[in-house]
């Protein structure tokens, strides 16, 4: 019966070879290779993400008088709608949590090196997609703290000069966070974002099935046979499976016990609430620039700060191309002092913006 | 109190002028017969040694009448009638001050016809305050406030809102009876309105504004030595004070709460009669009165002269109405008439009304109670808090159709809020049940994918042993 099934799918999609690709497929073991499966997790996240948006998209209605409504409706009312909603929040922030180690991971072990720079870039990319993907969704239930935080985050963007401010009204759809914000954010979460980030991974993960998985660079003096490997079918893709029915697991722990608030209805012509913040992923930004004073010299210091993050994250993007091998080819420095500082920086920045 | 010193004083060294000097002005006109200059013999201002040139100027010691009355000596001959309270305040600066700052002086400021000092007080024969002929006199004061206030044609030009029959409804109050029985102790227009510095009723300042005015009645009211030969009680503003009335417009500022001339009227103040009852409280809670009117208690009650509302409300100190009021318990009211007895036939009806309130008031505890307690469990109960304090409607509702006396209004009224708590405590169970079910879902689930990785974990290991 398995025999027949396989030769009716081989008959038609010619599958042997991919199969056999898988097989032969390896991957590095040593005592870092722990981190590889945060690629992985951060995959399990979108896909959990695509889902249960998909669901809520079955009863969610963009505009000011029914996204609260709607949410509000699927977490009272609809079968199982609190859980698909809680469990699509709380996996929107592990995803974010989850990218950010694998991109940090990537980073300290170097795996952005030629040949893989296209790699990093398209990751990069996908880093700025999935906080694209936090933002634009932070607002669609129309709750006080959604509304103000956008407002607030949006109104960062005017700071830049120049374009600054055509950019906050284009990502407003006018001069205010209005019921038009609403709906261009809803476009943006559910369509946009998702196509361009469903063709950028598939990029991403084929340059990763093409090139292979990055050998640890203290590997490159070492003889073939002091190497270790693993299958990555099925030996890897079985680990990758086990940690994402725990992932799973902890996603509905989550989901049961501290259900995702909805809050109040926004009030656009409310005061803001007090100590109004952004998300966690975006508390290190918000506290650095409150830390900068109003004037640096003849510059506006939040200006000043904004554009600092600018050319910070511009270096970040551009890593392969300054960081350069030492004589033996082995660790950078330089590199490795700059990813502890940019970690240690937004760890100690969101702890205080916390409290 | 100097100021009043060096009046006197004037006064006393004008006298000894004009005992030595010459009044030109009187001899003339006296002797030409004016009106006038007879009248102002008689006036205080005369007796006091104050001269016609006083007020009018000019120089009464020249002999020549064009010399006597030369405006280059400051003859102004008959004053305007916004110069008069400046003239008379040359000496009564204080009430100048006072009339210009009330309502009164204002109507004069925009209308010359509006009134001075001389329009109360009278021109040439002004008499003093107490005396019985002065038309300020406690018992004319009132017939000369009249005489502008019950002036419709008059009265108009200034406020053409302003009643003018307060005069009239005066000589109906109890305070217009005694004036007119010549107590001079018993209230006027100026005991409560002021003299010289009134203010519109609506400002804050009046003292008959809706804030000051039990304050104003207790002046005389809750004053022992001045009420005692009037024989009532002066305990009303205390009672008035501590009473849902009195808590809501001098603790809680409410200016829709009844004062003491809400019920007794205010230029007609009187105690309302027995039979005046319902109709007094029903200005302002309609519904029960007219529930009160249909019942038996009405028909009963007039039968025995006992005074509506009042018998199981009080007057003065009405108390906020508990639900404990109704029944046979101690703090109970209907015990009073009522016994828990086969015989009585408002026994039954008396326990429904109870029962029916507390199904509303104990159902709506309970019933928030278990939400609250859904809601400390992370459900969500909006939807059934919100609805259900539809239950405080029901509950008014039917706490007015208790005026009936009779159950089947007080049940019906109640049914749509029994109906609420019902849907309430269900959608509370149902949110209690669901937190469990949600706790064994994710009890079944992680045994299930806790399985599934041990499965997992072991295969791993099969595989892994396999290859090496």
């Amino acid at each position: 019966m398995k025999s027949r099934l396989s030769d009716w799918v081989q008959e038609r999609f010619h599958l042997s070879g991919l199969v056999e690709f898988a097989a032969k497929k390896k991957v590095p073991y040593f005592r870092g290779s722990f981190w590889y499966y945060f690629g992985g997790v951060s995959l399990f996240l979108f896909i959990v993400q695509v889902v249960t948006g998909i669901l809520l998209l079955m009863y969610y209605q963009p505009g000011a008088k029914t996204a609260f409504e709607s949410v509000h409706f699927i977490i009272s009312k609809v079968q199982f709608g609190w859980l698909i909603r809680s469990i699509h929040s709380w996996s929107a922030n592990l995803m974010v949590l989850s990218v950010f180690i694998h991109m940090f991971s990537v980073y300290f072990t170097k795996a952005f090196r030629r040949p893989r720079e296209l790699t990093w870039y398209s990751g990069f990319v996908l880093f700025g997609l999935v906080l694209a993907f936090g933002f634009s969704g932070y607002l669609l239930p129309w709750n006080t703290l959604s509304y103000f935080a956008t407002k607030v985050g949006t109104e960062i963007t005017a700071v830049v000069p120049v374009v600054g401010e055509p950019i906050m009204q284009l990502l407003r759809a006018g001069n205010d966070v209005t019921t038009s914000t609403l709906t261009r954010f809803f476009g943006l979460h559910v369509a946009i974002f998702p196509a361009i980030f469903t063709v950028i991974l598939s990029l991403h993960l084929l340059l990763i099935q093409v090139q292979g998985i990055s050998e640890p660079e203290s590997w490159s003096e070492y003889p073939e046979h002091k190497k270790k490997f693993i299958p990555f079918f099925p030996n890897f893709v079985l680990k990758d499976l086990l940690l994402w029915l725990i992932v799973l697991n902890v996603l509905a722990i989550l989901a049961v016990f501290y259900p995702w608030e909805l809050g109040q209805k926004a009030d656009p012509f409310a005061p803001a609430p007090a100590g109004i913040k952004p998300e966690w992923y975006f508390l290190f930004m918000y506290q650095s620039l409150k830390y900068i004073p109003a004037k640096l010299w003849l510059f506006d210091g939040e200006v000043v700060g904004v554009l600092l993050f600018g050319v910070a994250g511009l270096l970040w993007f551009l890593v392969p191309m300054w960081d350069e091998k030492t004589p033996k080819g082995l660790r950078n420095k330089l590199i490795n002092y700059a990813g502890i500082l940019a970690v240690i920086f937004i760890i100690a920045m969101t702890i205080l913006g916390v409290k | 109190m100097i100021q009043k010193l060096l009046v006197v004083i004037s006064l006393v060294f004008a006298a000894f002028a004009f005992a030595e000097e010459k009044n030109t002005c009187m001899s003339c006109h006296t002797e030409t017969g004016s009106p006038e200059a007879i009248a102002f013999k008689s006036d205080i201002h005369f007796q006091n040694g104050l001269s016609c040139s006083d007020c009018h100027g000019g120089d009464p010691s020249a002999e020549d009448m064009e010399a006597a009355m030369n405006p280059a000596k400051g003859f102004i001959g008959k004053p305007k009638p916004a110069d008069i309270p400046v003239i008379c305040g040359t000496c009564h600066g204080d009430m100048q001050k006072d009339f210009e700052t009330g309502v009164h002086g204002a109507a004069l400021k925009n209308n010359s016809e509006g009134p001075q000092c001389v329009s109360c007080h009278g021109i040439h024969n002004i008499l003093r305050v107490k005396d019985p002929h002065s038309p300020v006199s406690a018992l004319n004061i009132t017939k000369t406030c009249a005489t502008c206030h019950s002036n419709a044609a008059y009265i108009k030009q200034f406020n053409p809102g302003l009643p003018v029959d307060e005069y009239e409804k005066y000589l109906t109050s109890v305070h217009g009876k005694r004036n007119a029985l010549g107590d001079t102790k018993a209230a006027t227009c100026v005991s409560c309105h002021s003299n010289h510095l009134i203010y519109k009723v609506k400002d804050p300042r009046s003292p008959v504004s809706p804030m000051k005015i039990p304050g104003t009645c207790a002046t005389c009211h809750s004053n022992k030595k001045y009420m005692a030969q009037y024989k009532i009680p002066t305990n009303q503003y205390d009672d008035y004070a501590q009473s849902v009335h009195g808590v809501a417009l001098l603790k809680n500022s409410d200016e829709s709460a009844p004062a003491c001339n809400s019920c007794h009227g205010n230029h007609g103040a009187a105690p309302p009669g027995a039979e005046s009852v319902a109709s007094v409280c029903g200005q302002c809670h309609q519904a029960n009165a007219e529930l009160y009117d249909k019942s038996v208690h009405r028909t009963v009650f007039r039968e025995n002269s006992l005074p509506d509302c009042v018998v199981c409300h009080s007057n003065h100190l009405v108390k906020h109405p508990e639900d404990t009021m109704i029944g046979f318990h101690p703090d109970s009211l209907c015990g009073s008439c009522h016994s828990d007895v086969a015989t009585d036939r408002a026994a039954p009806v008396i326990k429904a009304m109870r029962t029916t309130l507390q199904g509303l008031t104990r159902g709506q505890t309970e019933a928030e109670e278990l939400l609250n307690q859904a809601e400390q469990l992370g459900m969500d109960v909006a939807e059934a808090k919100y609805t259900l304090k539809d239950v405080n409607q029901s509950l008014i509702e039917t706490r007015v159709k208790v005026h009936s006396f009779a159950k089947e209004p007080v049940q019906e009224s109640a049914a749509p809020g029994l109906k609420v708590i019902a849907e309430a405590r269900e959608a509370g169970h149902a949110a209690v049940k669901e937190y469990y079910f949600r706790r064994k879902g994710l009890g079944v689930s992680t045994l299930l994918l806790t399985c599934l990785v041990v499965l997992l974990y072991l295969k791993i290991r099969q595989i892994e042993k396999k290859q090496q």
